[in-house]
């Protein structure tokens, strides 16, 4: 964790819960766990206000508590801090799931982000209280639903245990794995009650029942997307397929997380798989020579390791994202500093280890160009320097030194990863203070906007609506318009820009044995 | 006759490494009367092939390497003579004044008259390395300069020819990329497909000598080097044959354009610098206040 996720995730909190909720959370990012007293008296707010802060970011799945180990009557709150960048990611949540179960599917992933989480009932009835499909029934909601618990895109929150010592204790929870996927018993007659006011939500059966988003599951679909993605640029749209069937068979054996390589799989499960599967002809016939071409690929995504069934293979994910990282990086690196940068880059990690005259001749370019291209990249971190000294003085002649280049891959991804972080958060407060530059402009639009629409539906003749509409000036109009621009492009610059963190983060994830936020079912 | 078996003399005296008496030539020619052999071997004596060394009472002739043929003229003093040796030495990588110095004794003044006087005896030249401007190595007045003294076929009067090796570059890219987008009409199996769009060094350095844009030959090394650059920049890939040779391919990169990079602050000089407080901060930004307009 940086200053700079700290400063990222500090204007995100503010962004979506208000300046109360971020000053506590803040408060718990600089430690591990605190108490509502510490909590309290480092933020100077009330322990009301305290208290309902933190109830919002429990039920947002931001802040984990446990009882304290000196006393079983005190919890201890700790924020989760990789979860915080999720928030950001709800457009894209979904959009996945709108692209995987339609709009029914979308107004139940829209109503767990809105509420953090909730009992099944009881985002059905917001769902059906939205009314945005009213063609849709109550049980194809609930299908939905029960769908999406199936295919792991919802969690369920560990249970309350209630016992006869729990009244004054801090709460205790059971987490059963078995248990996280398990269908919820939704019963629709009730819902139909519960719809008409003839009973209430504390009555449903489930109502222990907590349920979540889970984010793990969606950046499982991410990855594979941008694993997809590539092999398509690079190899065309039949390798593509093929690796996605792969990647299928793979989540059959093997934990979606598991850092470095997946279990095995053989030639004749894909080649069943894809005959049942896909009718795709031209990747039938040449189902092998396809296999060949991603193994022999330089990204390294699939390997072979063995002989039996066909051929067994692997999917080696840090082969993998250290080639989808390393392209990035050099991507921005060419931007940055140019193509020729570019090319001293990838000539150093090819070699390793080179000598400035060396590296020059390498890359075909003129001493003095490589030398300032190779301290200005040395100078942003992206590449290192080894000295290597040989010790020298008396009789063994004069010390000598050796300056040699690399690239110290994980320190490089990580810089760039705080370059990002910086940047979403530059984009963020941009955002904010473009906002609040011409807040009266865009308040006195929205009320314009407000008194026109009741204007229309009083029914007002065209000519009185349009000399309202004049009151806004045509200088103020365009302020508006280009103010508007700039918060669309600073928006949309934040989607690209997680892209480029979500990839960083896999890398880190599948590369090294950092802590990452990817913690399975909890 | 005389030059006849002068040359045949040459051949018995070269046989023998250490130097043949006079017993030893007679021995070897036997057939060849005294006085033809003495003036045989005053035509080799003249031509500088052997020279006349005594050894105890007896006179030796040893063989003298021809391309060591000394051109230095006669009237040369002992000083010339030596810096003359010393420069020999260098061969073809030439040596450096200082080295000279050191190994010839001699003081700088009188050093530098000496080379100068060789010089414009045309029997030795300075050559400017391209490894460092400022170092001016000498060599005898015939040889041709080493290829790290010259730096092979990039550089012209040392200096390193940028627009040449990337007109190279984006050539061999052209030719991967017209090699691939011709394999990819074929459609005749994916490995097919990338057997075709590669190409050996032997294909490129055909094309790039029918395209008629080098004046010098460049040599299959020298293409080598130009295709590793095309693979450094990411455009190429250099794959292993079972042979142990290589061959080149265009490929895509895996990924789009990085979304970093698509705001300024993925390419921004000083966002070290950003932050809060200070002269850089978000909100005053002039690269995204250009961005965002």
């Amino acid at each position: 964790m940086s200053a700079d996720y700290s400063h990222l995730s500090s204007a995100i909190l503010e962004q979506c819960f208000g300046k109360v909720v971020q000053a506590v959370a803040d408060c718990l990012f600089s430690a591990t766990t605190r108490t509502l007293g510490q909590i309290t008296s480092a933020t100077k707010f009330s322990r009301k206000e305290a208290a309902l802060a933190l109830a919002v970011l429990v039920k947002y799945r931001l802040v984990d508590f446990t009882a304290s180990k000196q006393n079983p009557f005190l919890a201890e709150y700790s924020l989760r801090r990789e979860d915080i960048l999720c928030l950001l990611r709800y457009p894209r949540y979904v959009h996945l799931v709108q692209t995987k179960y339609g709009n029914v599917g979308a107004s139940i992933a829209e109503e767990l982000i809105n509420s953090g989480s909730d009992t099944a009932t009881g985002i059905l009835i917001k769902c059906l209280a939205e009314g945005e499909n009213k063609a849709e029934s109550p049980e194809s909601y609930r299908n939905t639903f029960l769908q999406m618990v199936t295919d792991h895109y919802i969690i369920k929150r560990p249970e309350l245990l209630v016992g006869d010592d729990q009244d004054e204790n801090v709460p205790k929870f059971e987490t059963n794995e078995c248990d996280f996927f398990r269908h919820p018993n939704i019963d629709l007659q009730l819902l139909a009650k519960i719809r008409k006011g003839e009973a209430s939500l504390t009555e449903a059966r489930d109502s222990t029942m907590v349920w979540n988003l889970n984010y793990d599951r969606f950046h499982q679909d991410f990855r594979d997307t941008i694993m997809v993605d590539a092999i398509e640029r690079k190899l065309g749209e039949n390798a593509a397929e093929c690796f996605r069937f792969i990647l299928k068979i793979m989540y059959n054996t093997t934990d979606p997380w598991q850092r470095k390589l997946s279990n095995q799989i053989t030639f004749v499960e894909i080649k069943q798989a894809i005959e049942r599967k896909s009718n795709n002809l031209d990747l039938m016939k040449y189902l092998d020579q396809y296999i060949s071409l991603i193994t022999d690929d330089s990204l390294g995504f699939f390997r072979r390791v063995g002989d039996m069934g066909g051929g067994v293979y692997v999917v080696d994910m840090e082969h993998a994202f250290e080639s989808l990282a390393f392209a990035c990086v050099e991507s921005v690196i060419t931007e940055r500093f140019g193509s020729k940068a570019a090319r001293i880059f990838r000539v150093i990690r090819c070699k390793k280890y080179i000598e400035q005259e060396d590296l020059q001749k390498e890359a075909m370019i003129p001493s003095k160009e490589a030398k300032s291209l190779a301290y200005n990249l040395f100078q942003e971190q992206f590449i290192h320097v080894k000295i290597i000294k040989k010790p020298g003085g008396g009789s063994n002649g004069p010390a000598k030194a050796f300056y040699l280049f690399q690239v110290k891959e994980k320190d490089t991804v990580r810089m760039l990863l705080d370059a990002s972080y910086k940047s979403l958060y530059n984009t963020i407060e941009r955002s904010n203070f473009e906002k609040n530059e011409h807040k009266g402009l865009i308040e006195k639009s929205q009320r314009l906007d407000s008194i026109v629409e009741t204007m229309k539906e009083r029914g007002e003749t065209d000519e009185y609506i349009a000399e309202i509409v004049e009151t806004f000036t045509p200088p103020e109009c365009e302020i508006l318009n280009k103010v508007k621009n700039r918060i669309k492009t600073l928006s949309k610059a934040e989607l690209t820009l997680d892209d480029t963190i979500f990839l960083l983060q896999m890398y880190q994830h599948h590369c090294t044995s950092l802590p990452t936020g990817i913690r399975k079912f909890k | 006759m005389a030059a006849e078996v002068s040359q045949l003399l040459l051949a018995v005296v070269q046989g023998i490494p250490a130097g043949a008496t006079n017993e030893d030539l007679t021995k070897a020619l036997p057939d060849v009367p005294a006085a033809t052999r003495v003036e045989a071997l005053n035509i080799l004596l003249q031509q500088g092939g052997i020279e006349i060394l005594k050894k105890g009472e007896k006179l030796v002739y040893r063989a003298k390497d021809p391309e060591k043929k000394s051109a230095l003229p006669k009237d040369a003093d002992n000083e010339e003579k030596v810096v003359y040796g010393i420069v020999e030495e260098g061969g073809n990588k030439g040596i450096w004044i200082r080295d000279i110095r050191m190994k010839s004794n001699l003081n700088m003044i009188q050093l530098n008259k000496i080379l100068k006087n060789l010089e414009t005896k045309k029997l030795i030249k300075a050559v400017k390395s391209v490894n460092a401007s400022k170092k001016k190595v000498y060599m005898l007045y015939n040889l041709e300069p080493d290829l790290s003294i010259t730096g092979g076929a990039w550089y012209q009067d040392q200096d390193f020819e940028v627009e040449f090796v990337d007109v190279l570059n984006q050539q061999c890219l052209r030719f991967l990329q017209m090699k691939r987008d011709n394999a990819e009409k074929k459609r005749e199996g994916p490995l097919a497909f990338k057997q075709m769009s590669c190409c050996t060094v032997n294909e490129v350095q055909k094309f790039i000598s029918d395209l008629g844009i080098s004046k010098v030959k460049l040599a299959e090394a020298d293409l080598e080097t130009i295709l590793k650059t095309v693979v450094y920049d990411g455009n190429a890939e250099r794959v292993r044959q079972q042979d142990g040779s290589h061959v080149y391919r265009a490929v895509n990169s895996p990924l789009p354009p990085t979304g970093l990079v698509q705001m300024p602050c993925g390419i921004c000089p000083v966002i070290k610098n950003c932050s809060n407080c200070g002269d850089v901060t978000a909100i005053t930004c002039e690269y995204m206040r250009d961005w965002l307009d």
